[in-house]
């Protein structure tokens, strides 16, 4: 019995170590991928985005999301990305700061955003938009569970474009209701 | 057994407020927000005060409380009044006369840098160096107030002041000379050389061309063409030739074209 | 034993120097500074210019030039900071124009490389039989002098105050200048694609500016992406243009469907001093027959221009840019003195070419 005790231990060590191996096969490739995001410039004032403005604003939004979720899920600072800039990078550096104080993180299981591009200025120096998010949400303390949320987010987006890339400037979480 | 959460759904950023527990013994408050986390022990039975330097930025706050097991709620941070104005004024220098070419955007912001979504109207002032000063209004939609003007018929500084209530922001832009219109150099020969000089150089609106401004004279003759690319001085670009027999001489500012002046005879 | 060692060293060593003589030429050297024939005598002295031995050469020169050894050295050194001064001989071609048996005329091609390039300085030498020996005949350099004199100089300067790095998004900017590409053409050159074109600073203040363009293919991806580099003036004057040439060596133009160009322009402080004069602009054919355009660069300061770059652009007879070249000028550009320069035009170019227009490019080392 205690041989097949310890065969069962040894067995469960192996599948252990498998699905660790596997987790972080998935965490990696979940690090490296980024979530959808669809961009709407419809009617967009007082300037029409032009199609590479676009194509670049949604590859950096869906970019700075997935560095954000890796930051906060490791409670690391440096893995925040080049995407974030001026107040939008300032405050997430602050809670994660906090969150490494505290032991406190969250994952963010990321099920994709849908960009409404509301203001693009006549120079092209910034772009405001409305992100409507599906978003799963567990903050944990160390490794406990405290909470999970899922429930569509909306955030209002301030965009500027640096020499190769549109940055996040500000990234405020809205209510439904707010507009 | 959780202690039950009641939480306010909105408050404002940076105002204070406490949270209403029911329960019993001791928990643990999490209150995580956009740039800010905290973690402490506090009494079920009691109310948690939450201090106005942990809401400073606006957006959703999640709270959660455990003893044992979990329970949490969220409310909104909404920004406070407007303090800031990003204020946005292209170009900074602008040709006279030019339709829809002066644009102007304004963030509005509040103390604690939290865009605020509340409507309001900015009032721009716009003082041109010359002429009767303009105002104009424009609401803002979603913490964004924007307008777009023509430039004036005269050249020099301009003003711009963006308010909103008490805040205010000033920008100045410069209004520049348009392209240079009718050309035109005078020669003077003396002692086997030719000295060239233009009228003071203007836009079609009597606007000087800035100091600086390059004016390209050519001479062709026997010898072959010479050219000289000479910036304007006080209103006036000059410059000599040496004359070898007959020679043609032109002129030109960028695109613009001058007169052509013939000397010493048939090329 | 010891005595032994010492010996094997030494021997050695002799045999490794006498290797390493024969390897660098020595046989030739020591063959042509024996000046046996007029082509000789130049090589030989090419040989100690090149190794920056101007005593040795002037030594090599015939008693009747008129030159001295610092106008010597000036001449073929270079002197106030000029491209020549930083400048090697690297090679030199010698042939024969005409001779008989107590002078001769031979023509040397010298090719100075350079940080811009190689550049190319074409002379004609008298040379003199003396007793068995050749000697060149190095006529004295003239090099004009100004007469001392006050000019005053009053053009403007801009200077400029950058936003501080402290300030918030939103503080007040200066925008970049604005330039416009006021033409571009995409041509096919042996073994290259070629764009050709004019840029325009149509602004107010000076702009420093790149041209980059990028070549794609017909799927909209990129084939090449390359820069003017120094085919063009970088500091642009209000309403001044320049020409750009950006070359992609190794690509065939059937293979590009479109070109994408690019425009940067930067705000830098500039100054409209000095002003260089191009006079007597003609195209002509040079001593090796070659197409070339050539006039005289007169600097109107009254400050010394240590280099300058001459770029041309030629037009076809519908007024597109056709071609875009350019050279250096080895020499410095002294106050009020025309100094000549040249620029290569190909063969089909010259053909083709109805007009052209020339701009110069300076660099004023700041000491001097």
């Amino acid at each position: 019995m205690n041989g097949l005790i310890l065969k069962t231990e040894g067995l469960m060590k192996v599948l252990a170590k498998t699905s660790s191996f596997l987790l972080a096969v998935c965490l990696v490739a979940a690090a490296q991928s980024s979530p959808e995001v669809h961009l709407n410039a419809d009617g967009l004032a007082p300037r029409p985005i032009e199609e590479l403005t676009g194509t670049t604003i949604v590859h950096h939004y869906a970019q700075a999301w997935s560095h954000m979720a890796e930051a906060l899920e490791s409670s690391r600072a440096d893995r925040i990305g080049d995407e974030f800039v001026g107040q939008a990078k300032d405050r997430l550096k602050q809670r994660i700061v906090e969150q490494a104080k505290t032991g406190v993180h969250v994952r963010i299981v990321d099920h994709g955003h849908q960009l409404k591009a509301i203001f693009y200025s006549t120079d092209g120096s910034a772009m405001q938009l409305v992100d409507q998010a599906q978003l799963e949400i567990q903050t944990f303390d160390g490794n406990k569970l405290l909470d999970t949320e899922n429930a569509p987010r909306k955030y209002i987006v301030l965009m500027t474009p640096g020499a190769d890339r549109w940055y996040v400037r500000d990234l405020e979480e809205i209510s439904e209701g707010a507009f | 057994m959780a202690a039950e959460l009641h939480v306010p759904a909105t408050v404002k950023a940076g105002q204070a407020f406490s949270i209403h527990l029911t329960g019993s013994g001791n928990a643990t408050l999490y209150l995580i927000g956009p740039d800010h986390v905290v973690k402490r022990s506090v009494a079920s039975a009691n109310d948690v005060e939450i201090a106005s330097g942990d809401l400073r930025t606006a957006g959703r706050y999640r709270v959660i409380i455990c003893d044992g097991s979990c329970s949490s709620a969220s409310f909104e941070v909404k920004s406070a009044e407007p303090a800031q104005l990003s204020f946005f004024l292209h170009p900074s220098r602008v040709p006279v006369s030019s339709r829809d070419s002066i644009d102007a955007f304004v963030f509005v912001f509040d103390r604690y840098s939290n865009l605020v979504l509340v409507p309001s109207v900015v009032d721009f002032q716009i003082k041109p160096a010359s002429g009767s000063p303009l105002s104009h209004q424009s609401p803002t939609r979603n913490g964004v107030a924007w307008m777009r003007i023509d430039s004036t018929a005269h050249e020099g500084r301009v003003q711009v002041t963006a308010a909103l209530g008490k805040v205010e922001e000033a920008r100045v832009i410069q209004q520049v000379a348009a392209e240079p219109c009718a050309l035109h150099i005078k020669a003077v020969e003396r002692g086997g050389k030719v000295a060239l000089e233009t009228d003071p150089v203007r836009d079609c609106g009597g606007n000087p061309l800035p100091d600086g401004t390059v004016v390209s004279f050519t001479k062709t003759d026997k010898s072959g063409r010479s050219t000289v690319d000479t910036p304007i001085r006080k209103g006036v670009a000059k410059t000599e030739f040496r004359m070898d027999g007959p020679a043609k001489i032109s002129v030109a500012c960028g695109v613009a074209l001058g007169n052509e002046v013939e000397l010493g005879g048939k090329l | 034993m010891k005595w032994l060692l010492v010996f094997v060293i030494t021997a050695a060593t002799v045999i490794l120097l006498a290797i390493a003589w024969l390897q660098s030429g020595g046989l030739k050297q020591r063959a042509t500074s024996s000046a046996v024939t007029p082509e000789a005598a130049v090589q030989a002295l090419m040989n100690k210019i090149q190794a920056h031995d101007y005593q040795q050469a002037y030594s090599l020169l015939d008693s009747n030039s008129g030159t001295d050894l610092q106008s010597f050295v000036r001449d073929v050194g270079g002197s106030d900071g000029s491209l020549r001064t930083y400048s090697a001989l690297q090679s030199a071609d010698v042939s024969p124009l005409h001779a008989d048996s107590d002078q001769a005329m031979v023509r040397v091609r010298m090719t100075w490389s350079s940080a811009v390039g190689s550049l190319d300085d074409v002379r004609d030498l008298k040379v003199l039989r003396n007793g068995s020996v050749w000697r060149v005949v190095w006529p004295k350099p003239e090099f004009p002098s100004v007469p001392p004199q006050v000019l005053p100089v009053n053009y403007l300067r801009w200077e400029v105050i950058g936003r501080n790095a402290s300030q918030n998004w939103g503080a007040q900017e200066v925008d970049s200048p604005k330039v416009r590409i006021t033409s571009m053409n995409a041509i096919s050159r042996p073994g290259r694609v070629v764009i050709v074109g004019e840029i325009e600073n149509e602004d107010t203040i000076p702009a420093y500016l790149n041209v980059n363009a990028t070549l794609l293919k017909a799927n909209g991806s990129t084939i090449d992406e390359e820069g003017s580099f120094d085919m063009i003036s970088h500091v642009l004057l209000p309403k001044q243009i320049s020409p750009y040439r950006i070359d992609f060596p190794g690509i065939r133009l059937d293979a590009v469907k479109s070109v994408r160009m690019d425009a940067r322009a930067l705000l830098v402080p500039a100054s409209a001093d000095p002003v260089i004069a191009v006079t007597d602009q003609q195209v002509a054919k040079d001593a090796l027959s070659r197409n070339i355009l050539k006039g005289d660069l007169v600097n109107q300061s009254g400050r010394l221009v240590n280099i300058a770059q001459v770029l041309a652009a030629f037009y076809d007879d519908s007024g597109k840019v056709i071609w875009v070249s350019d050279g250096y000028v080895d020499q410095s550009l002294t106050p009020q003195v025309p100094v000549p320069f040249a620029i290569d035009i190909p063969n089909d170019i010259a053909e083709r070419l109805k007009n052209y227009r020339v701009i110069v490019n300076h660099y004023t080392r700041s000491s001097v």
